[in-house]
């Protein structure tokens, strides 16, 4: 064996990577030949490839591990939570000790001691704390993920992220997500393939009981636990927030509804119940979330190193009955408000009016377009209803466009007859 | 908890509250427990699992199931860590682990993940232990053998062994290199109450019992007030609907897709105002009435499955099971029963109020004890001499409809038997069988020469003709499976090691609990393509 | 790594570029801009420049509330339209749908929501309270009963709730002119 420095943490030992660089060292048949074999994609991986992963939580924990071993040098992870003692069954660089800390801390500090030579920047937050240049600085961007609402943004801002002038603002984008024994890992290039919001009627719809069957009919144990929720807690405790974390709001929330299922003559109120509709609780379990994880990373590794093919671009496992699995693409859809919709780059006098403007976009018989409202950013232009924005924004026909829009700024134009939205570049001549 | 009426909701709070919460055991397996629930966990820390060698996939493996909580565990492993083991594997402690024994390196990184989960090292090679009554025992004794690139010679004889008694434990076959990897179960017969399929129990619409019979005997719609009609549970409104129907069409119920939308159409003409939830639902599940059996086809082949019988010993494999399979048949087929599978107390959700589904569901809880009484007295009486414990009799009720039983064969069947080769080669997508044969040539090629450098996409190819023989096609797939294999041969890649530790502890989980459906037959996985088959045998 | 921008060239030249706005945003803008209310409602936004947070008024014109001025807030999350809005009643109401805290029994607020239907939807639903309500799947118990029962002393009692005066010793906020 060769000698290796006394530092290992600073330098790779011979032979460290022997089983990856089998597949960097040589094509496959079905490598591309963009592949650069040997030590320019050793390279380019362990030395420039900075990535991203979101989430340190059951996927998350997992990827980290992945990436590290597979040679991603500069890892950063972002996640906003602490460790909770019912993380321990599947999230494995935590341990009793570290609940309570943050995950993305103790999971950067896990990996770093664990894998030699990689460094891992936490960040104990919000993924919307950070703007466009915090994840213009990655290469690729890995999401392990349990919020719809927070895939729905990292989705957004990535997708609108993409400049035409600059080829680095492209960042694909690898998602997992698992459910028990199922899970689904995708890779999203925005604007060139399906994004997360091209899908989001796949999703499972949360369960939800009439508020009146709650109100009055119960008969489920779930009628009950909803009942103390939605209905006796904020008539209780008025303005105090309910937190689902809060062991002590649990447990009245148990007895409440255990009270009123005595009541009903209704039985299966349990306190693992009451958890689990009160926090929307979804089974997770190390097996699965170690399948999707190292779907992801694999589907990171090769779209970083163009070893081998990547992901087009949904992969679906159903581990109930057997091991069943399902590769397909998914298709953009046309009218996804995030990356479909109409997009069209107008130039136009700097004297123009928002009355001038509208009536151009009436006029144009491509774009077949009605009453047209329009915004720009969060700012309203011109809204045709309801008639207090339409009086509040009837001021702005007559000014200038460039008073309200600078040069090569949006406007979002909303009207019945498109399906959705219509997105204007504008520039002034 | 104190029963006096004038409590106060945070009065009644404070006295239980502290019992309620679970203990810390049941908060850290609270996501697991609600797939499994606590017989599935016990099952789980019963267990004794073999895993035999210590590699990357061998330990992400072995993560998967310490975390859940397996019993205990044994790495077996005569391996010192290598240079690349040091670089690929997450338990091993990096740099400072090379040259160190594989195995103990592992284990004590596998222990911290779980304090109740027991695992030790064993620095042997398992070509030794099969050698001696003694290891062959000691390997028999496990819940469940691993092996992950074991070399065809010593998993042959491990096959073997594990094939010998009916009760011998299963065997998991794991092989994998670079981006391409299969799996195996070696088993003789799995038999599972808790599949967890979705089918829905029979709610006995076509065959009511007399009290449900009776309730819609009694109901006169010209006789309930508005708020009442309105909260009919569907059940009933089916239940009276057929009645009439059959009245009128000599006893048959609406067969063709006419009559079913007559008997739709004849629901609806039951509203008499709008928003009536009840008579919509009874709509909707109209369907049940056309496509309730009394014993669904599945279990109805069960019937005829004779229990596995050692030719030796004259015993028989899994006979509780077996038992309470005969005694189902002789409960659906006994004149005093109702004729379907033992009634399953769990009713769905009913648009009604809560007085008559208190009301219905205690009805079907009656009458599930009813007949759970008839089953327990036909299994008593038909195995006097057998004891079952309860919990399983009871759950055997429980799940009568969804009960699945697998049976397996031994490893090498599918190469044995030339017929199941080429139906596998002709079975689409024609990449899953050629990828599984890829990987028998390299195992094959490995073991004759263990430098991998004498391999090439050419001699694998013509390893996989030599076995495949004369007269079958093979699919052009194969090239791509030969090329990636020549490619890295003997790469254990962190992505493949991570998504087989998953795949391998999940079927694993589903052995050790009997609880959901283990793969049975070849599962191919390709990381390339990123997609997973099977090659039935 | 994969030369995702060549892909991008070849197979989409006119690619899109999105404003700022979140997905939800966009989509509420379409959502009131293409409202066609009726006389009997109107939407109110407190700050116009917030379209997440407003009012619907609703006055109905016929039936057993007419007279009626009944207020509704609405509070739209960025999840919309993945998740519904959050609609309450304002005043306190005699209305067999609606309790004494305002919250509003109506399916499709809750469990038959789906992203297809908009706030038009939502608002054409409330309306329909008014015109009709519900007596077989109460919110507030005792005046679906009064429904049921006896329909005149029913609207005597909307009547009276209507006026900011007590009905079975609950006082209702005023909502009438009358």
């Amino acid at each position: 064996m060769t000698t290796v420095n006394d530092d290992a943490t600073s330098s790779d030992w011979d032979g460290r990577y022997y089983h990856v660089d089998q597949v960097l060292n040589t094509p496959g048949p079905r490598t591309e030949d963009s592949f650069q074999a040997g030590d320019a994609v050793k390279d380019f991986l362990r030395n420039q490839c900075k990535i991203l992963v979101i989430g340190a939580g059951g996927l998350g924990c997992e990827i980290l591990a992945n990436l590290a071993l597979t040679g991603f040098k500069d890892i950063h992870v972002i996640d906003m939570d602490t460790i909770d003692i019912s993380n321990l069954n599947r999230q494995f660089l935590f341990r009793p000790k570290d609940v309570g800390n943050p995950k993305a801390l103790v999971a950067a500090e896990f990996i770093m001691q664990r894998v030699p030579g990689v460094k891992v920047t936490p960040y104990f937050g919000k993924i919307q704390d950070k703007d466009e240049d915090y994840y213009l600085q990655f290469n690729i961007i890995v999401c392990g993920l349990d919020s719809v609402e927070a895939r729905r943004w990292i989705n957004a801002t990535l997708v609108n992220m993409v400049d035409e002038e600059n080829p680095e603002s492209l960042k694909p984008l690898i998602d997992g997500g698992t459910e028990g024994f199922k899970g689904q890992a995708r890779v999203i290039l925005p604007t060139i393939s399906s994004c997360y919001e091209c899908s989001l009627d796949m999703l499972n719809k949360p369960t939800a009981f009439p508020i009146c069957t709650i109100a009055n009919t119960p008969r489920l144990p779930e009628h009950c636990i909803e009942w103390a929720s939605v209905l006796e807690w904020p008539r209780v405790h008025g303005e105090k927030k309910l937190d689902t974390d809060d062991p002590e709001h649990i447990g009245w929330l148990y007895n409440t509804a255990l009270t009123r299922a005595k009541e009903f003559k209704i039985e299966g109120v349990t306190w693992s119940l009451t958890q689990g509709v009160v926090k929307n609780i979804i089974p997770a379990i190390a097996s699965t979330n170690a399948i999707i994880a190292a779907s992801c990373c694999n589907e990171a590794f090769k779209i970083a190193t163009s070893s081998a093919a990547f992901l087009n671009n949904y992969f679906m496992l159903i581990g109930t009955e057997g091991v069943y699995s399902y590769t397909f693409e998914h298709e953009k859809r046309k009218e996804c408000p995030v990356c479909g919709g109409e997009s069209l780059d107008i130039t136009i006098s700097k004297e123009w009016t928002v009355e001038r403007l509208i009536e151009m976009l009436v006029e144009k018989q491509d774009i077949q377009i009605k009453k047209p409202s329009l915004s720009s950013g969060i700012k309203q232009i011109y809204f045709q209803a309801p008639p207090q924005l339409e009086q509040a924004t009837r001021p702005n026909l007559e000014k200038k466009v460039s008073e309200l829009v600078e040069d090569g700024g949006e406007v979002t134009v909303t009207s019945s007859t498109l399906p959705f939205n219509l997105s204007l570049r504008i520039k002034y001549t | 908890m104190s029963q006096s009426g004038s409590q106060t909701i945070e009065q009644a709070t404070t006295a239980i509250q502290v019992d309620a919460q679970p203990d810390n055991k049941t908060r850290r397996y609270d996501r697991q427990l609600r797939l499994w629930a606590a017989s599935g966990q016990a099952a789980l820390e019963s267990s004794r699992i073999l895993v035999i060698s210590a590699t990357a996939t061998s330990t992400s493996i072995l993560k998967n199931l310490v975390l859940p909580g397996i019993g205990h565990f044994t790495i077996l492993d005569p391996k010192n860590v290598s240079a690349a083991d040091a670089g690929n594997n997450f338990f091993l402690n990096g740099y400072s682990s090379i040259g160190k024994s594989r195995a103990e390196e592992a284990v004590p990184l596998l222990k911290e993940l779980n304090d109740s989960v027991d695992g030790e090292a064993v620095v042997k090679r398992v070509e030794d232990l099969l050698k001696t009554d003694d290891g062959k025992q000691w390997i028999k004794n496990f819940t469940l053998v691993i092996a992950h690139n074991l070399p065809n010679g010593p998993l042959e004889t491990l096959s073997d062994l594990l094939w010998e008694e009916l009760e011998d434990p299963p065997l998991m076959i794991v092989r994998s290199a670079g981006f391409l990897a299969d799996f195996y179960i070696q088993f003789r017969e799995q038999c599972i109450i808790e599949s967890h399929t979705e089918t829905a129990p029979s709610i006995r619409l076509t065959k009511p019992f007399p009290a449900l019979q009776e309730w819609a005997d009694n109901l006169d719609y010209s006789k309930v007030d508005p708020t009442e009609h309105a909260h009919i549970p569907f059940a009933i409104i089916l239940i009276k609907e057929a009645d009439q129907w059959r009245a009128e069409h000599n006893g048959a119920l609406p067969n063709t897709y006419e009559e079913k939308a007559q008997f739709k159409k004849r629901i609806r003409e039951r509203v008499v105002k709008i928003d009536e939830e009840n008579f919509e639902e009874a709509e909707t599940q109209a369907v049940r009435l056309w496509s309730e059996k009394g014993v669904p086809s599945d279990i109805e082949e069960l019937f005829s499955l004779e229990p596995l019988t050692s030719s030796s010993s004259k015993q028989t494999l899994n006979p509780e099971f077996h038992a309470l399979l005969k005694t189902l048949h002789a409960f659906v087929n006994s004149p005093e029963g109702p004729g379907n599978l033992p009634m399953s107390s769990t009713l769905p959700d009913m648009k009604t109020d809560t007085e008559s589904y208190v009301k219905l569901q205690r009805m079907y809880k009656a009458q599930s004890a009813i007949e759970a009484t008839q089953f327990k007295e036909l299994l008593a009486s038909k195995y006097p001499q057998l004891t079952i414990d309860e919990d399983m009799v009871d759950s055997f009720i429980k799940h009568a409809h969804q009960i699945k039983v697998l049976r397996g064969k031994k490893y090498g069947a599918l190469e044995a038997d030339k017929d199941a080769i080429s139906a596998a080669l002709q079975a689409w997508p024609s990449d899953t069988a050629t990828t599984h044969f890829a990987l028998n040539a390299l195992s094959i090629l490995l073991e004759k020469n263990s430098d991998p450098t004498t391999i090439t996409a050419e001699t694998l190819k013509s390893e996989v003709e030599n076995f495949v023989g004369q007269g079958v096609d093979i699919p052009e797939d194969l090239d791509n499976a030969v090329g990636e294999l020549a490619r890295s041969p003997t790469a254990d890649l962190p992505n493949t090691a991570a998504f087989l530790g998953g795949m391998i502890a999940q079927e694993a989980i589903k052995m050790i609990t009997k609880q959901y459906v283990p793969v049975n037959g070849w599962c191919v996985v390709d990381l390339i393509e990123s997609k997973t088959g099977i090659v039935n045998n | 790594m994969i030369k995702i921008w060549s892909m991008k060239k070849s197979e989409d030249a006119a690619a899109k570029r999105k404003p700022k706005t979140s997905a939800a945003q966009i989509r509420v803008q379409k959502d009131l801009t293409e409202l066609e209310l009726p006389e009997t409602m109107k939407t109110n936004f407190p700050d116009a420049n917030d379209l997440l947070n407003f009012t619907l008024t609703i006055t109905p014109d016929e039936g057993m509330y007419k007279g009626g001025s009944f207020t509704f807030s609405f509070a739209i999350n960025t999840n919309y339209p993945h998740e519904p809005p959050k609609v309450k009643c304002i005043p306190k109401i005699y209305h067999p749908n609606v309790d004494l805290d305002g919250n509003v029994c109506l399916n499709i607020l809750r469990e038959d929501w789906k992203p297809v239907l908009n706030l038009n939807s939502v608002m054409v639903g409330l309306q329909y309270l008014f015109l009709e309500p519900n007596a077989d799947d109460p919110l507030n118990k005792e005046a679906a009963e009064e429904l049921r029962r006896n329909r005149e002393q029913f609207i005597y009692n909307v009547r009276q709730a209507m006026r900011g005066n007590s009905v079975k010793a609950i006082q209702y906020d005023r909502v009438s002119a009358l």
